[in-house]
């Protein structure tokens, strides 16, 4: 091997990582729990008969976009909590970076790993509510031409277009990029904690614990701005407090979506950008405290 | 001057202790050389540093003070791992992964890729002997089995440097003896072999020079028969001596006033009887 030979970035090397990352957590069968997904969806459906179809549709996404959320931010944590340390007890780690890989290139490849989960459990998932989606839809619209039969045209039109426009609106793939994005910044929080973390549980309830907190501190700063007032001192605190706890609630579009509100294109780019930067800060400082960690 | 596969100059390591004053020496002023194409063994009990010694070298673990090299090169350079395989003691490997996707694994991590890592795997595994096993996930793998495909991948891009931490740790004897020829094979090949044991049998039969740690400390060092040979006793091996032939001997012996210390039947190894005795079964399927 020639002493100028090693590149010391390489995507090759970082594809084979999250590529063997997103086998180890597929064949952990990880993906059980779109069934749970599936089933959410199947009984939401059942128990909907007796709303009109816009309550129905309003329910649907607000209980699938929620559960999607909440599956894709559980799956984050918990799967990337343990990918470090299992590494280090089984010395799994000592074999990989005993070859010529930087770390920073194994924490890389570690979080592709899981952002490719990700992507695929949110494109599943996307893939179920829209079928369901769609389904509805295509009965709902087949009864409104069953009980107008008789009406004129143009009404029979405007009632199947008021229909068509409750059901799939333009905010549902925003939403879910913006879904998407919140689950890449918490896992790459979790890898951050693992890399210090003593063991996977006190990962994992840390992450619960930022969690929470990330919902509730834009209410919990309102109230602080509003009784305290907002000095330069106390933004300096609060900007802080959002850069250790990021503030989840910006990441929260589904009441809008849920409304028929169209998401600006403003605001999406904006929550887009911040997810980016929140999960590049995140896996920075992971790599801060991983470069010289002694294994 | 040729540059040697590993220098060590000066390490230390010391390891704080988390709540309390005092501080764990592991290594103290450890200073060795591995020229290209040896069997090092770096002997010595549990504790004793050899561990911690070769993550230096392999730049897991960072030094207190001193530095080592591989090649010429820093070992805080990552570039200075591309020319060296290394096996962890008792290493669990991705159970999930079969043989075969083990080994393209850290192929690619070294930069191999297409034919030419197709072919290394293969090449690899019939090595090691796993062509038979090389779709079946490692979480079936035996024991021996899991050290064999450590051994492979660390040999997966044609290292220079060989590192291998207790390479026969927890293997039963066959399996130790097809680790042990499997290293004298790399010797045979050119390839220099940096090993850490207690097992001084092994050691002994393999290794061209030794390094014997304690607390950290390097007490003694060289090669392997200037270490063993006992400079003022000669030892005779005769084959259908009778008692008189012996009786002349001892006679001469004391004629000239030399000692005769013990008298007595070459013994077997252990290892070699065991392996005798339970001969080699073939593997479980």
């Amino acid at each position: 091997m020639s002493r100028s030979g090693h590149r010391p970035f390489s995507l090759s090397r970082i594809g084979a990582l999250s590529g063997n990352t997103f086998t180890e957590l597929v064949r952990l069968k990880v993906f059980y729990f779109l069934l749970i997904f599936a089933l959410l969806l199947i009984g939401n459906s059942l128990f909907m008969a007796r709303l009109s179809f816009q309550q129905e549709f309003q329910v649907l996404k607000d209980v699938s976009l929620g559960a999607m959320s909440i599956f894709t931010s559980i799956l984050a944590i918990v799967a990337t909590a343990q990918l470090l340390p299992r590494d280090v007890e089984d010395r799994t780690i000592y074999t990989i970076l005993a070859k010529p890989v930087p770390r920073y290139e194994y924490l890389i490849g570690k979080l592709g790993g899981v952002l490719l989960l990700l992507a695929f459990s949110v494109l599943a998932m996307t893939a179920l509510f829209f079928a369901v989606l769609f389904l509805r839809e295509h009965m709902l619209i087949a009864a409104t031409m069953r009980e107008t039969t008789g009406m004129r045209p143009e009404q029979i039109q405007e009632a199947v277009e008021r229909l068509k426009a409750s059901a799939f609106n333009a905010g549902l793939v925003p939403g879910i990029v913006i879904i998407f994005l919140k689950a890449s910044l918490l896992a790459a929080l979790t890898l951050f904690i693992s890399t210090f973390a003593t063991s996977n549980i006190f990962t994992v309830v840390v992450m619960v614990f930022i969690y929470f907190i990330g919902h509730l501190q834009s209410t919990a700063r309102e109230y602080w701005l509003q009784e305290h007032g907002g000095g330069v001192l106390v933004k300096i605190f609060v900007a802080f407090v959002a850069l250790i706890f990021p503030d989840l609630q910006l990441f929260n579009l589904v009441d809008d979506i849920v409304a028929g509100t169209a998401i600006p294109m403003a605001l999406f780019a904006k929550t887009a950008v911040l997810g980016i930067v929140y999960t590049s800060v995140y896996l920075f400082f992971a790599w801060v405290s991983f470069h010289g960690k002694e294994l | 001057m040729i540059e040697p596969a590993v220098a060590v100059n000066n390490l230390t390591k010391i390891f704080p202790i988390p709540f309390r004053r005092t501080k764990l020496v592991a290594v103290r002023d450890l200073s060795l050389e591995v020229a290209p194409g040896q069997v090092y063994g770096l002997l010595g009990p549990n504790g004793s540093g050899k561990s911690t010694t070769l993550k230096i070298i392999l730049g897991l673990v960072s030094p207190t003070a001193g530095r080592t090299k591989i090649f010429g090169r820093d070992s805080r350079e990552v570039g200075s791992r591309e020319a060296v395989g290394f096996l962890p003691e008792n290493p669990y490997f991705y159970k999930y992964l079969t043989g075969a996707e083990t080994l393209r694994f850290y192929g690619k991590l070294c930069g191999l890729g297409g034919r030419e890592l197709k072919t290394r795997t293969a090449e690899m595994l019939q090595l090691v002997g796993l062509q038979d096993a090389r779709d079946r996930r490692l979480g079936g793998y035996s024991k021996g089995m899991l050290q064999r495909i450590g051994l492979a991948q660390a040999l997966i891009q044609e290292p220079k440097l060989v590192v291998l931490d207790e390479p026969t740790a927890g293997v039963d004897p066959a399996g130790s003896r097809e680790i042990r020829d499997l290293i004298l094979d790399l010797k045979g090949r050119g390839i220099t072999v940096l090993l850490s044991s207690h097992l001084l049998a092994q050691v002994q039969e393999i290794c061209d020079r030794v390094g014997i740690l304690a607390h950290g400390i390097l007490v003694r060092e060289g090669k392997v028969q200037d270490l063993l040979s006992i400079e003022n006793q000669t030892e005779l091996i005769l084959e259908d001596a009778t008692p008189e032939t012996l009786a002349q001997i001892a006679a001469l012996l004391d004629k000239s006033q030399t000692r005769l210390i013990g008298q007595r039947h070459p013994q077997t190894t252990l290892e070699r009887l065991f392996l005798e005795a339970t001969a080699r079964l073939p593997e479980k399927e």
